[in-house]
């Protein structure tokens, strides 16, 4: 099964800053050992809202609003994708991610086809 | 370049473990992923299940902490992604207006950080050299 592990924005990444070296290196030592382990799928970091944009849908029109979004208190600042064997697998190894200051990671299952009412899976061609 | 077309879906935050989508809007969907794969933008995409079967770890002093889903005060949640390779934000947002959401369903659209954005210094930090 693959879990999402989702990353607040905080600690600068919405102003573009750059984390300190050390934690750097530590997110780099991390990343090596889930790589090693065989779990990491992929690791990824977002640019600041600034430079995004939401699309909201509505009455068959779009409107586009162009970032920062200051008033979400839900934005993102990256994440990890991690192919474990089960929750408890992806559990711990977030509990080693090198972060402190009451960060909350989110961690959320990966929809598999196999996970989905078989009218859907044909609706998709599977 | 690439981007991250964020979908916020209206009241996912409050949905069940059982949730799945209307199958009307899931063959859409499938016809706006392969026009994508078709133009060769598409990198990966992924659905993912609700806050109600999902956890945070919460990193303060000491071991860090699990605190189980549906989290009372989250108001805009994640239901999925799509990951594009595209030249421009403009192509980016093109691609996510033509997506077929639901009345109130927002997406995110945020661009993803390239190693080579960062500093030579910070490049090998992140690859564990010192």
């Amino acid at each position: 099964m693959r879990f999402m592990a989702i990353v607040p924005a905080g600690g600068g990444s919405e102003e573009g800053k750059l984390p300190p070296p050390e934690l750097f290196a530590a997110m780099g030592r991390f990343n090596g050992a889930m790589a090693k382990a065989g779990v990491l799928m992929s690791a990824e970091g977002l640019a600041p809202s600034a430079r995004g944009a939401r699309i909201r849908y509505e009455g068959g029109t779009t409107t586009v609003r162009d970032g920062p979004f200051t008033e979400s208190k839900e934005l993102i600042a990256g994440f990890w994708i991690l192919q474990v064997k089960s929750k408890d697998e992806a559990v711990a190894w977030l509990r080693q991610a090198p972060f402190g200051g009451g960060v909350e990671v989110e961690l959320r299952e990966i929809q598999e086809m196999d996970d989905l009412p078989p009218e859907i899976r044909k609706a998709v061609g599977r | 370049m690439r981007f991250m077309m964020l979908v916020i879906p209206k009241g996912y935050e409050k949905a069940g473990a059982g949730f799945a989508p209307p199958v009307e809007l899931v063959a859409r969907m499938a016809k706006f992923n392969e026009s994508l794969t078709k133009a060769g933008v598409l990198l990966a995409l992924d659905g993912l299940h609700p806050p109600a079967v999902s956890q945070r770890v919460v990193f303060g002093g000491g071991r860090p902490k699990v605190v189980d889903g549906p989290f009372a005060e989250a108001r805009e949640v994640i239901g999925g992604y799509w990951m594009i390779q595209v030249k421009s934000r403009e192509e980016a947002l093109e691609w996510a207006r033509r997506a077929p959401m639901l009345d109130g369903d927002q997406i995110e659209v945020r661009q993803v950080q390239e190693m080579s954005d960062f500093p030579p210094e910070v490049q090998q930090a992140a690859r564990g050299g010192s």
